[in-house]
C-alpha cells in the first residue's frame, strides 16, 4: 500500500488529522472556548495561527479540538454501525427466510428516510446533541452494512466448507464466527473506511444547522456556521472550518480506495 | 429547414435561454426589483400567527394590522413621535377625561360587513379593555371608563382618570385598530391568522406560512392610498440572512443586524440606503424565579453579578450598541443612569458558595438569530466562569414566543431567557408587561410585585414628567432588586432599503407599511 502515492497521501492526511486531534492540547495552547470579544476577527498571525472568530476565540485551537469531536463521532459511530450491521446481516443471511424478509423490510424502511429529515425528526424529539448525531449516523449506516453482510452470508452458507462444518456438528454460532465472518468482513472494513468522511460530513452538516454539538463545544460544522454568519467580516473562519473537512474527507477517501485496490486488484483504476 | 431547426425547443436551447435569463439577473439584479409602485417586498423578523389587535404576539403582526384594519390614528413617519388620523375625521381631547371622535364616512369593512360605525369603535376599544377578555394589551386602555356612541359616526371616549400614555402609546398603536363588531361576533369572538372584515389601505389576500404574506391595495379605500399595489412581507428570522436577501434583490426593505450597521454604512450594497435609528426596544436576560435553582434569590443575584453586560453587548453587536440600565431607553421619563447589581464575578462566586450551589446546570432559551446566539455564548462563558454550566437552546420564532405562556407546558421548565420587546414612546409601555397580571402572558420571569404594579398604575395617571421619571426609576429598581433581570441593551435599529423606495418609518425605525412610497 505504501507503494501507492494516493495511499501514502491518504495515510499522511489521516495521520495529520488524527495526531492534530489527539495532541490538540499540546499543539494549541489557547482554550478553544475562551471568549475575548475585544479580540474578535483577528486575522491569522503569530498569536492566532488561524485567526479568531466573532467571539475572539482562537480558531486554530477550535479546529484541533473540533477534530476530536469529528473523529470521535466518525470512528465511534462507524464502529457501532459496523458491529450492529454485521450481527443483523449475519442473522438475516443465515437465519430462516421469514426473518430475512423481516429484516430486509426494516433495512429498506430505515434506508428510505432522507438523512436530513431523519436528523430533524430525532432532534425534534430529543433535542440537539452529540448523541443525536451519533444516533443519526448509526441509523443511516447500519442498513447498508447489514445488507452487504447478508448478501455475502447467503452466498457463503451453501459453500462446501460451510456445509462440511455443519455436517460435522458445528454450532450456528461457530459456523458464523469461524467460517463465515472472516470471509465477509474484509469488504466491510474497506466500505467503513470510505464511509468515515461521509460521517464527518454528516456531523459537520448537523452542527452547521445547529442540530449537532452544542455551543461552546468546538465542531468543524459549527465553525463553518460561524464563518457563514460573519463572512462579510472575515473570510478565515470559513477557511478554518472548511480546510479540515476537505483534508479529512480526501485522506479517508484515498485511504479507502487504496485499501480496496490492495484487497481487490481487479478494481484498480476504476 | 435551418430556420425551423433554430426554433425547435431543444435541451441545449433551453439551457442557453435559462442561462441568458439568469445572467441578466446577475448583471442587472435591479431589473427584478419592484420599483415602479407595483410591488414592495419587505422582510419581517417573524411570521404572523394572530391578526387580532387584542391578542397579537409580535410587532410584525402589528405592522400588518395597521395596514389592514383602519385604526383611529397612527404614527407619523419621520424623526419625531407624532400621530395622524386614519379612520377619523376628528379626534380631540375635550378635557382630561374625555376624547371625542368622528369617523370618516367612507370607511367600509370587506366581506359585506358594511360601514365602520361608532358602535364598532366602542366594541373594539372595550373588547381590549374588558378584563373578562384577558387581553394582554388591556393596560393600554387601563383608564377607560366607557365609549359612548353619540350617533352612527361619532362618539366619546370617557376615561376614569387622567391617562398619560393616551396620545403616545394607546391611540396611535395597533391596540386602537377598529374591528367590525358583526364580523368578530360571527367569528366567535376571536381572530386567528386569517383576518376578519378588513378596512385599511391594504387587504391581506394571501398568507403562506413561513413563506410570505401578501397585502394588496384595498379597492374600496377612499382616502390617501398606499404607495404600492402589492406589499409582500417575507418572514426571515435572521437579519444577516435578510441582508443577503436584500443584496440578491429579493427584498426592498429590511432591518439589518445591529452588528452589520457600521459595515453597511461604510460599504452599502449597490442601490441600497442604510439608516441608523435610535431604538426604544429593550433586550434583557430574564431569570424565572419560580423554577429551581432560581427560586433562591441569592442564586438569581449571583447570575446578575456574573454577567458582563459590556462583553455581551460588544460581542453581539460589534460595538454598534451600548449597554442599558433598564427597560426604559434614554430620552423617555424613567431612564436610569446605572444598574444596582453590576458585573462582579467574585461576588457571584461568593453568593454561590454561601448557598452551597456547586455544579449548577441551567438552560438558556433564545430566539434562533446570530446576534442572540453570540450574546448567549458570552452569557454561557460568564456563567461558566463562576461555575454554572449553561446549555443554550435555540428556538424558532413560533416556538420561542410561546415558551413562557401559562397555557403551554414549558413555563415551569424555563430557566433563563434572552428576551427583546418592542416599545412605544411611553415608559408605561415598558412596565406594562411585568405586572403580576402578565405572569405567564408576557412576564415569563414570573416577577411578582404588587409595589411594582402600583407604581405602574401610578405612572399612567401621573402627568407631571418629573414625577413620572421618579416613578419609573423606582419601578425598575424593584425589578432589578427581584433578581429576575439583567438588562442588556436597547440596541439601535439598522434599516436597509432600496434607493427607489421612500420607507415610512417611525422615529425608532419600525415600519409603517401604509407610508412606504416609491421614489
Amino acid at each position: 500500500m505504501l507503494r501507492e502515492p494516493l495511499g501514502v497521501l491518504g495515510i499522511s492526511l489521516v495521520l495529520l488529522v488524527v495526531l492534530g486531534a489527539v495532541f490538540a492540547d499540546f499543539l494549541a495552547s489557547a482554550d478553544p472556548s475562551k471568549i475575548s470579544p475585544r479580540n474578535r476577527f483577528s486575522s491569522p498571525g503569530f498569536e492566532h495561527l488561524a485567526g479568531t472568530d466573532q467571539l475572539g476565540r482562537d480558531l486554530f485551537s477550535r479546529v484541533l479540538h473540533g477534530g476530536q469531536i469529528a473523529l470521535a463521532v466518525a470512528l465511534g459511530s462507524t464502529a457501532v454501525s459496523l458491529l450492529i450491521g454485521m450481527v443483523l446481516g449475519l442473522i438475516a443471511g443465515y437465519g430462516p427466510r421469514w426473518l430475512d424478509n423481516l429484516l430486509i423490510l426494516v433495512f429498506d424502511a430505515m434506508k428510505s428516510f432522507p438523512t436530513v429529515m431523519l436528523a430533524l425528526a430525532l432532534v425534534t424529539l430529543f433535542g440537539p446533541s452529540l448523541t443525536a448525531v451519533v444516533v443519526v449516523v448509526i441509523l443511516v449506516n447500519v442498513p447498508g452494512y447489514a445488507r452487504i453482510i447478508r448478501t455475502q452470508t447467503i452466498a457463503l452458507k451453501s459453500a462446501e466448507y460451510v456445509t462440511a462444518a455443519q455436517s460435522m456438528g458445528a454450532s450456528t454460532a461457530r459456523v458464523l464466527r469461524v467460517h463465515i465472518l472472516p470471509n465477509v468482513i474484509g469488504p466491510l472494513l474497506i466500505l467503513a473506511s470510505m464511509d468515515i468522511p461521509v460521517v464527518i460530513a454528516i456531523e459537520a452538516g448537523m452542527s452547521f444547522l445547529g442540530l449537532g454539538v452544542r455551543p461552546p463545544t468546538p465542531s468543524w460544522g459549527a465553525i463553518l456556521n460561524d464563518g457563514f454568519a460573519n463572512i462579510r467580516e472575515s473570510y478565515w473562519i470559513v477557511v478554518a472550518g472548511g480546510i479540515p473537512i476537505i483534508l479529512t474527507t480526501l485522506g479517508f477517501t484515498f485511504l479507502g480506495e487504496t485499501l480496496r485496490d490492495v484487497f481487490d486488484p481487479r478494481l484498480k483504476g476504476r | 429547414m435551418g430556420g425551423n431547426k433554430q426554433r425547435q425547443l431543444s435541451r441545449r436551447n433551453l439551457l442557453l435561454s435559462a442561462g441568458a435569463l439568469g445572467s441578466t439577473g446577475l448583471f442587472a439584479p435591479h431589473i427584478a426589483w419592484s420599483q415602479d409602485g407595483k410591488i414592495l417586498k419587505v422582510r419581517s423578523y417573524s411570521d404572523l400567527q394572530i391578526l387580532d389587535p387584542a391578542f397579537r404576539l409580535s410587532a410584525p403582526e402589528g405592522d400588518i394590522m395597521r395596514a389592514i384594519y383602519a385604526g383611529l390614528a397612527t404614527n407619523v413617519p419621520g424623526d419625531v413621535w407624532d400621530w395622524k388620523a386614519v379612520s377619523v375625521e376628528s379626534l380631540e381631547q375635550l378635557d382630561e377625561l374625555t376624547v371625542a371622535f368622528k369617523l370618516r364616512d367612507k370607511i367600509g369593512f370587506t366581506d359585506g360587513f358594511g360601514q365602520m360605525t361608532a358602535e364598532d369603535v366602542k366594541f373594539s376599544i372595550e373588547r381590549v379593555a374588558n378584563p373578562a377578555n384577558e387581553s394582554p394589551y388591556a393596560g393600554d386602555w387601563a383608564a377607560l371608563k366607557e365609549v359612548e356612541v353619540k350617533d352612527t359616526l361619532s362618539g366619546l371616549i370617557h376615561l376614569k382618570n387622567a391617562f398619560a400614555p393616551l396620545w403616545t402609546s394607546t391611540l396611535p398603536t395597533t391596540t386602537c385598530s377598529i374591528l367590525s363588531k358583526a364580523a368578530v361576533e360571527a367569528a366567535g369572538g376571536k381572530i386567528g391568522a386569517q383576518p376578519v372584515a378588513q378596512s385599511g389601505q391594504y387587504i391581506l389576500t394571501e398568507w403562506t406560512p413561513k413563506q410570505r404574506t401578501i397585502l394588496r391595495r384595498n379597492p374600496d379605500w377612499a382616502y390617501e392610498p398606499g404607495g404600492y399595489d402589492e406589499i409582500q412581507i417575507i418572514p426571515i428570522e435572521d437579519p444577516a440572512t435578510a441582508e443577503l436577501g436584500f443584496e440578491a434583490g429579493d427584498l426592498d426593505h429590511t432591518w439589518t443586524a445591529v452588528s452589520s450597521i457600521s459595515r453597511l454604512k461604510e460599504n452599502p450594497p449597490s442601490g441600497g440606503v442604510v439608516l441608523e435609528k435610535p431604538s426604544l426596544a429593550y433586550v434583557w436576560l430574564g431569570i424565572n424565579k419560580d423554577v429551581a435553582p432560581f427560586d433562591n434569590p441569592n442564586i438569581r443575584r449571583a447570575v446578575q453579578h456574573a454577567i458582563d453586560t459590556e462583553s455581551v453587548v460588544e460581542a453581539a453587536y460589534f460595538g454598534a450598541a451600548t449597554t442599558s440600565t433598564g427597560i426604559i431607553a434614554p430620552g423617555l421619563p424613567g431612564h436610569r443612569d446605572k444598574v444596582l447589581y453590576g458585573y462582579d464575578p467574585d461576588k457571584a462566586r461568593e453568593l454561590l458558595a454561601a448557598e452551597g450551589a456547586t455544579d449548577l446546570s441551567v438552560t438558556l432559551d433564545i430566539l434562533n438569530q446570530s446576534e442572540r446566539l453570540t450574546a448567549a455564548q458570552v452569557v454561557q462563558a460568564n456563567l461558566a466562569d463562576v461555575g454554572i454550566t449553561c446549555e443554550i437552546k435555540q428556538n424558532d420564532s413560533g416556538t420561542f414566543w410561546t415558551l413562557g405562556s401559562k397555557d403551554g407546558d414549558y413555563w415551569d421548565k424555563l430557566q433563563l431567557i434572552i428576551g427583546r420587546f418592542s416599545m412605544e414612546p411611553d415608559p408605561s409601555w415598558a412596565t406594562a408587561w411585568f405586572v403580576p397580571e402578565q405572569i405567564g402572558v408576557w412576564n415569563w420571569e414570573r416577577f411578582d410585585s404588587q409595589e411594582f404594579a402600583d407604581l405602574h398604575a401610578q405612572g399612567m395617571v401621573e402627568t407631571d414628567p418629573a414625577k413620572r421619571d421618579e416613578i419609573y426609576k423606582q419601578a425598575q429598581d424593584i425589578m432589578e432588586e427581584s433578581g429576575c433581570y439583567v438588562f442588556l441593551t436597547h440596541e439601535v435599529t439598522g434599516v436597509l432599503h432600496r434607493d427607489t423606495v421612500a420607507p415610512g418609518l417611525k422615529p425608532n425605525g419600525e415600519p409603517l407599511l401604509g407610508d412606504f412610497k416609491p421614489v
